[in-house]
């Protein structure tokens, strides 16, 4: 924790110089992104954002914790909202919103098993198939919203709006979808935790010849961790476009860099349930914070993103000098 | 002391300290090689003997002491200055091409020129005078890839002496050479000890300390416990000097009394890039009897294992296990059938290093620890407290990291961890490589223990004095074949060496 501490500080060292070099108030701009995170205002947009980047972070912690790394997220979230979207606008009434979820879920988690199995069945690396299989999942959806799905009374590319029952009920700037993703990060920690099929995950984790050299069957589990991976970002895709404003909206998922982010945290917090949902709480903070800045100070957008990218370095330095202390010279 | 002789110690360290946090590797350590000497240093593994040799050759530096060579005080801050003084050191792993002839290899770096481009010539004459000189059988033309490792160590030891190194250091140099290869390296070690070159033999081998060095230095936990000629001493001595208390040496285990066949392979093959690394190997192993496979690493035996673990498939041939076939089975549903496995790698394989000692032993227990589908933390705590007692497994706490326990407490938790599963075929891959002399006898004695419970045992050793202390009957492996089978009497370590070396008895 010493060394998170003053790296922190070593990054914020750095950072202020940086806006002090730009003619601005390096306090007046950290403030700002505390208020825009934290404050009465900022906390709802912190949250909002949030909610997606946990999903996603967990969903890509779920392989990460046996060494396997899913770079398929942005085909599999988007995949999982255009099929909440399609079922939404077919299916009336709670009922439709219940099928919709689930329909996100297992859009999601039968994409990501394919790709597991190519790498199975077929010998490709998962991070070729997982890649690569995304771009065709978001060529697909925005195929969808300009024809098929497309919204009759608009020129953009986005599907017509959900009908009001088919929504998740809204608390502020977020909906009910809060409960379903911390309930997701809930089931990963006590999975992994507590159960022998977590247990094998992690061991796989350790070592892969440790874990094959156990028995423990590494294309099943490989299919497995990536369904369920690919069934949160699915969910998640699916929780987004059931709120507001209820549609889905191409680009809307990519643009937020939700996949990115989420897995920045996954891998700084090496899958670790509880320290990814804080690095992803964190990351969020940090973005919908420069976000506030942004509009506060005279500091230019580019700035935020090198602050951020700074501290994101400083950050994974620190938690690599953290694991290569544990490990003999 | 040292002061009576006429003549400077050809090198002298003296009160030499290291400190490694939480460890003092060196702790005052004095040691006096005159020219002309054959000096062995022994020691367990983490006695300081390694830690002592890299100051000698400048890999690291002393936190206190000197280093005297003919008389002169002497400092290194890199190998190259130690090099330039004279000293060279053999590590364990080889650093050489293997495209490259024996000259390429002798004189790389430091080659000779005429007109600042190569002078081929000069450099094969030079080498080819140095082999003369000493007496050693290869030629400088030799492409080194196509030479056995005996010859190569030897083209190791030619790198030095052309450098002109008269100190020389050999870390562990007979670890991966057959009997015969390492008498003929002592044959080499005499003849350039009596053209006046200074030879450190480092080595926790007793027989091999006797049988060459001069005089001999003993280290146990950084400190020197014995410092004797080697013709005033003994193996016990040694051994006790290393271990701090009398050992038992080369016990031989009663014979088992074996039952029906467990484990049988019939024509097993696996097919390498070239020759075959399996090649036809037809063995069974019965309840209460412990098979040794001798051989020199590298003759298939790590196959053989893999092969029966189900870690590498076979490419024709089968596996019975109770006359049933497994060689199509995974490696989850062989060990459910009946197999446990101590592997040759303990760090890559056979564990996790970076994970908690009590995970690393519900490893393979980990659907038996858990009820109702949910693993219980004190099931996984009791389970590894429950080892750690029955094998005397020493660690701080069973959440210690792997890595934090000695070599010898790894291989009792690993060995511990398998013969819990009560299996009825254990197959065990080189159970002291890298363990202290008194968890050897622990080791040794749960083996046959195991072996006197009615289950079958397939042991694969590059010691013999273990496969002869354990083995009822010994099988010798020479290039991915069976070459010879003896019974437990007939496995003197003449008999065994020749056959390793691929002659027929």
């Amino acid at each position: 924790m010493r060394t998170v501490g003053v790296t922190l500080l070593g990054a914020l060292v750095l950072g202020a110089l940086l806006l002090a070099a730009t003619g601005a108030n390096p306090l007046e701009a950290y403030g700002a992104i505390v208020t825009g995170a934290f404050g009465p205002d900022g906390i709802q947009d912190t949250l909002a954002y949030a909610v997606p980047v946990v999903g996603m972070a967990t969903a890509l912690a779920i392989p990460l914790r046996a060494g396997m790394v899913n770079l398929g997220g942005e085909g599999q979230l988007v995949l999982g909202a255009i099929s909440a979207v399609a079922v939404g606008l077919h299916v009336p009434g709670p009922f439709g919103l219940v099928v919709a979820l689930v329909a996100g879920t297992v859009a999601g988690a039968l994409y990501a098993a394919a790709a597991a199995l190519c790498e199975v069945r077929l010998g490709v690396p998962l991070l070729v198939t997982t890649l690569l299989l995304s771009y065709p999942a978001m060529s697909l959806a925005a195929y969808l919203v300009r024809f098929p799905m497309r919204d009759a009374g608009s020129s953009l590319p986005q599907s017509g709006q959900l009908p009001p029952d088919v929504r998740l009920p809204a608390m502020g700037s977020v909906t009910v979808g809060l409960f379903l993703i911390v309930a997701a990060v809930a089931v990963y920690a006590v999975v992994d935790a507590r159960t022998p099929a977590g247990f094998e995950a992690r061991a796989t984790g350790w070592g892969p010849r440790f874990a094959q050299y156990a028995g423990i069957d590494r294309p099943a589990l490989t299919v497995r961790l990536l369904a369920c991976s690919g069934g949160l970002a699915g969910l998640v895709g699916a929780v987004v476009v059931l709120g507001f404003p209820y549609r889905f909206i191409d680009g809307a998922l990519i643009t937020p860099q939700y996949t990115w982010i989420g897995l920045l945290a996954a891998l700084l917090a090496a899958a670790s349930p509880l320290g990814t949902l804080v690095a992803a709480v964190f990351f969020a903070a940090l973005t919908s914070g420069g976000f506030a800045m942004e509009r506060a100070t005279q500091v230019p957008r580019e700035l935020t993103a090198v602050l951020q990218a700074v501290l994101i370095i400083f950050l994974a330095a620190a938690t690599g000098m953290l694991r290569k202390k544990r490990s003999p010279a | 002391m040292t002061q009576q002789r006429p003549e400077p110690p050809a090198v002298e360290l003296r009160g030499i300290v290291k400190r490694f946090p939480g460890v003092l590797a060196n702790d005052h350590v004095d040691l006096s090689v005159a020219g002309g000497e054959i000096h062995a240093v022994m020691g367990e593994n983490g006695a300081g003997k390694s830690t002592l040799m890299s100051i000698l050759y400048g890999l690291s530096q002393p936190d206190a002491g000197e280093i005297a060579l003919g008389g002169a005080t002497v400092s290194f801050s890199s190998a190259a200055q130690a090099i330039g003084a004279g000293i060279g050191m053999v590590q364990q792993g080889f650093a050489l091409f293997d495209t490259l002839s024996v000259t390429d290899n002798v004189v790389f770096g430091a080659e000779p020129t005429r007109r600042g481009l190569l002078d081929r010539r000069a450099a094969r004459t030079a080498v080819a005078e140095l082999i003369e000189r000493h007496g050693l059988r290869l030629r400088p033309t030799d492409r080194v890839g196509d030479l056995p490792v005996g010859v190569r160590q030897q083209v190791e030891i030619l790198k030095l002496l052309y450098r002109r190194a008269r100190v020389l250091i050999l870390d562990e140099p007979t670890a991966v050479l057959t009997p015969a290869e390492t008498d003929r390296l002592f044959d080499v070690l005499r003849g350039l000890a009596a053209d006046g070159n200074t030879i450190l033999f480092v080595s926790h081998k007793l027989h091999e300390v006797l049988a060459v060095s001069d005089n001999v230095t003993v280290l146990r936990d950084g400190r020197v416990t014995m410092r004797s000629a080697t013709a005033d001493t003994d193996r016990a001595a040694l051994a006790a000097a290393m271990t701090g208390r009398a050992v038992e040496l080369d016990k031989i285990y009663p014979p088992g009394t074996p039952g029906d066949v467990v484990l049988a392979t019939h024509e097993l093959t696996i097919r390498g890039a070239g020759k075959p690394v399996l090649d036809g190997v037809s063995l069974d192993v019965r309840a209460g009897e412990v098979v040794g496979v001798a051989g020199v690493a590298g003759n298939g035996q790590t196959e053989l294992v893999a092969a029966i673990a189900g870690l590498l498939s076979a490419d024709s041939g089968a596996i019975l296990l109770h006359d049933k076939e497994i060689g199509a089975l995974s490696v989850r549903a062989r060990r459910a059938a009946g197999i446990a496995h101590v592997p040759e790698d303990r760090a890559e394989v056979g564990s996790a290093p970076g994970a908690p000692l009590a995970d690393n032993l519900a490893v393979g227990f980990q659907r038996r620890l858990a009820r109702r589908g949910f693993l219980r933390p004190q099931a996984i705590r009791a389970h590894a407290a429950a080892i750690v007692e029955r094998f005397g497994v020493r660690a701080a706490t069973t959440s210690a990291p792997m890595r934090t326990l000695s070599g010898g407490n790894q291989q009792k938790a690993i060995l511990g961890r398998e013969l819990t599963h009560d299996a009825p075929v254990l197959l065990v891959e080189q159970p002291t490589r890298g363990v202290d002399i008194g968890a050897v006898v622990n080791i040794h004695q749960q083996l046959a223990d195991y072996r006197d419970a009615g289950h079958a045992v397939l042991l694969v050793s590059a010691e013999l004095s273990e496969i002869r202390a354990l083995s009822d009957r010994v099988l010798v492996m020479y290039e991915g074949r069976v070459v010879a089978t003896f019974t437990k009497a007939a496995a003197t370590y003449e008999a065994l060496g020749l056959a390793m070396a691929g002659g027929t008895p």
